[in-house]
């Protein structure tokens, strides 16, 4: 009953512009005009990340890298938790969660944001999440697609070592883990993510070893993926090693 | 399961008057009765009220025990700068938990608590998590965040002692057209101030579902803490530009400049709130459909809009005009 009465209230409220009334609502709303006509009903996803702020740095994304994207057909509807191989210094989580994200059309997070101002609610809008596991399984219980980086390796095609307690997380959630190669150099815009099928233990443990061993196998499997990728090349005769990064 | 006698304490609030409209149209209510020291803002048929000061101990624990309640829903908390001050907010906060909670102890046929909780109660620590979930640890950091703690802990250790399950509802802010928020009346101003520096996201949730999400713990028998909150998000910014009003972007310590003309203009911004407009506040409300068989029906954006929907004066016609307007009608 009191619900009917509320909404009734609300429809005379959106009837009644008491805009119309208010000099100072006047004056505001025609000072905040440009700016809602350029970005007129602005929102963010329960996660911060702001799908708008993402498309208007696509663009600029895409005249630093060139990425080409495979196997992402292989990735669930579902959450999943992707893990790939970092260069150090590199922003690799980053630019392969844009990359997934435009090729899959769905918002894919990164993990890895600071908690602290400027930065940290900057990387949130871009679809950052901080580095903990409960955060993780927060997102992949949530049904997202989340981008986590092994450790930094100076040689881009050497995989680093992946953190046991951050797929601990999937473990926990039951999500799916795969592994994504990632191949891009410091000289050349040209770049690659290569998704495969979702990591299979073939020991089902009880105990904590269960995320050391995903963990071993997931760095394994990225070394693999980089092996048989083999390694960037410029393409001009000489000079071929600078595509190494 | 039918001729429930459920208590609203609480039932003069805006959220109290319409948890007790809804309960009024609940086929599983038999009795319905509240008291506050306020009257409720509503018109209800059934509920009986007890206008009593939290502090008269004794006729609380007459009324309670007279009417021996089933289920009680505590919603008598106070949020700071809502419509008192944050020092009265946490001693009304006590004062009626200990007063209503203690007096429902005693009552032989009660089986059930539902308590009006904060979203705040995950505070926002350097680290914290960015949408916590029911089992993330409670490290409140505002004093509103503190309020709520406490109030879950009084309202457990009664249910332990009592034999009676207890079930928090960890609400998001709270708006709705009569419902007093320092949030609500912040971003309605005609110029307002935002974090330059992080702007981050917040949800909110609107006060009707606020109230059915209190009647669907009540009916269910909700015995653990659960989250509730508008589905999506929006940042200050964004409310801001929605809103059509002039957005004020602060660094830093000019923050306690802006809170004393706030506060001076009639929009007090107590820590929670500035916690939210610095840190952001998400929680994740996955499990309110699981646990409660509802969810929010308006989202975080839609129950903003209608924030800004609301008239400041509503101006009514008369259906036959005096007789001075007779002349100008015609």
């Amino acid at each position: 009953m009191s619900v009917h009465l509320a909404e009734s209230s609300s429809r005379s409220v959106t009837e009644i512009p008491s805009i119309r009334r208010d000099p100072i609502a006047q004056v505001v709303r025609l000072a905040t005009r440009p700016v809602s006509v350029v970005w007129p009903r602005p929102t963010v996803d329960h996660w911060g990340r702001d799908q708008r702020l993402v498309e208007a740095i696509a663009p600029w994304a895409n005249l630093r890298w060139d990425v080409s994207v495979g196997g992402e057909q292989l990735l669930p509807r579902g959450g999943a938790l992707i893990i790939v191989n970092t260069r150090r210094f590199a922003l690799t989580p980053i630019s392969t969660a844009f990359a997934l994200g435009e090729s899959l059309h769905r918002p894919v997070r990164f993990v890895g944001r600071p908690d602290t101002v400027p930065f940290g609610p900057l990387l949130r809008r871009v679809g950052g999440l901080l580095a903990q596991p409960e955060e993780i399984a927060g997102a992949l219980r949530d049904g997202q697609l989340v981008v986590l980086g092994a450790h930094g390796s100076a040689n881009p095609r050497y995989a680093g070592a992946v953190d046991p307690q951050l797929v601990g997380a999937a473990i926990r959630e039951n999500a799916p883990v795969h592994v994504a190669a990632t191949l891009s150099t410091m000289v050349s815009r040209q770049a690659r993510v290569e998704v495969v099928a979702a990591l299979r233990s073939r020991k089902k443990r009880r105990g904590p070893l269960a995320e050391v061993e995903l963990a071993e196998h997931a760095q394994r499997r990225l070394q693999d993926l980089l092996d048989e990728l083999g390694g960037t090349r410029t393409g001009v005769p000489g000079l071929g090693w600078l595509g190494e990064g | 399961m039918k001729g429930r006698r459920v208590l609203v304490t609480g039932m003069g609030s805006e959220l109290g008057s319409l948890v007790a409209a809804m309960l009024e149209a609940e086929p599983w209510v038999g009795e319905l009765e509240g008291i506050d020291v306020d009257p409720p803002r509503r018109r209800l048929r059934k509920a009986v009220f007890h206008r009593i000061d939290a502090n008269n101990r004794s006729h609380v624990v007459d009324v309670v025990s007279r009417f021996n309640p089933h289920v009680l829903i505590h919603i008598a908390v106070w949020e700071p700068d809502a419509r008192v001050n944050t020092r009265h907010a946490v001693a009304f906060t006590q004062q009626a938990a200990t007063s209503f909670l203690g007096a429902a102890a005693e009552c032989p046929a009660l089986e059930h608590i539902v308590l009006r909780s904060a979203a705040s109660v995950y505070g926002r620590a350097r680290g914290a998590l960015t949408r916590p979930d029911e089992s993330a640890p409670i490290n409140p950091t505002t004093e509103f965040g503190r309020m709520a703690a406490r109030l879950e802990v009084i309202a457990n250790d009664v249910g332990q002692r009592a034999g009676v399950t207890v079930g928090a509802l960890r609400l998001a802010p709270v708006l709705g057209p009569h419902v007093p928020s320092p949030l609500g009346r912040l971003l309605r101003l005609p110029v307002v101030p935002f974090s330059a520096l992080a702007d981050p996201p917040f949800a909110v949730l609107r006060d009707a579902d606020a109230a059915q999400a209190l009647v669907a713990a009540a009916r269910v028998g909700l015995a653990e803490p659960v989250n509730v909150v508008a589905p999506e998000a929006i940042t200050a910014w964004q409310a801001i530009l929605r809103g059509r009003r002039l957005p004020l972007p602060l660094l830093g310590p000019e923050w306690a400049l802006a809170r004393r003309i706030s506060h001076f203009v009639g929009a007090p911004v107590p820590d929670h709130v500035i916690e939210l407009l610095h840190r952001g506040r998400l929680v994740d409300g996955g499990r309110a459909l699981e646990l409660l068989g509802v969810t929010p029906a308006q989202s975080t954006p839609e129950v903003i809009d209608r924030l800004y929907a609301w008239p400041s004066v509503v101006h009514v016609r008369p259906a036959i005009p005096a007789p001075w307007q007779q002349g100008l009608a015609s």
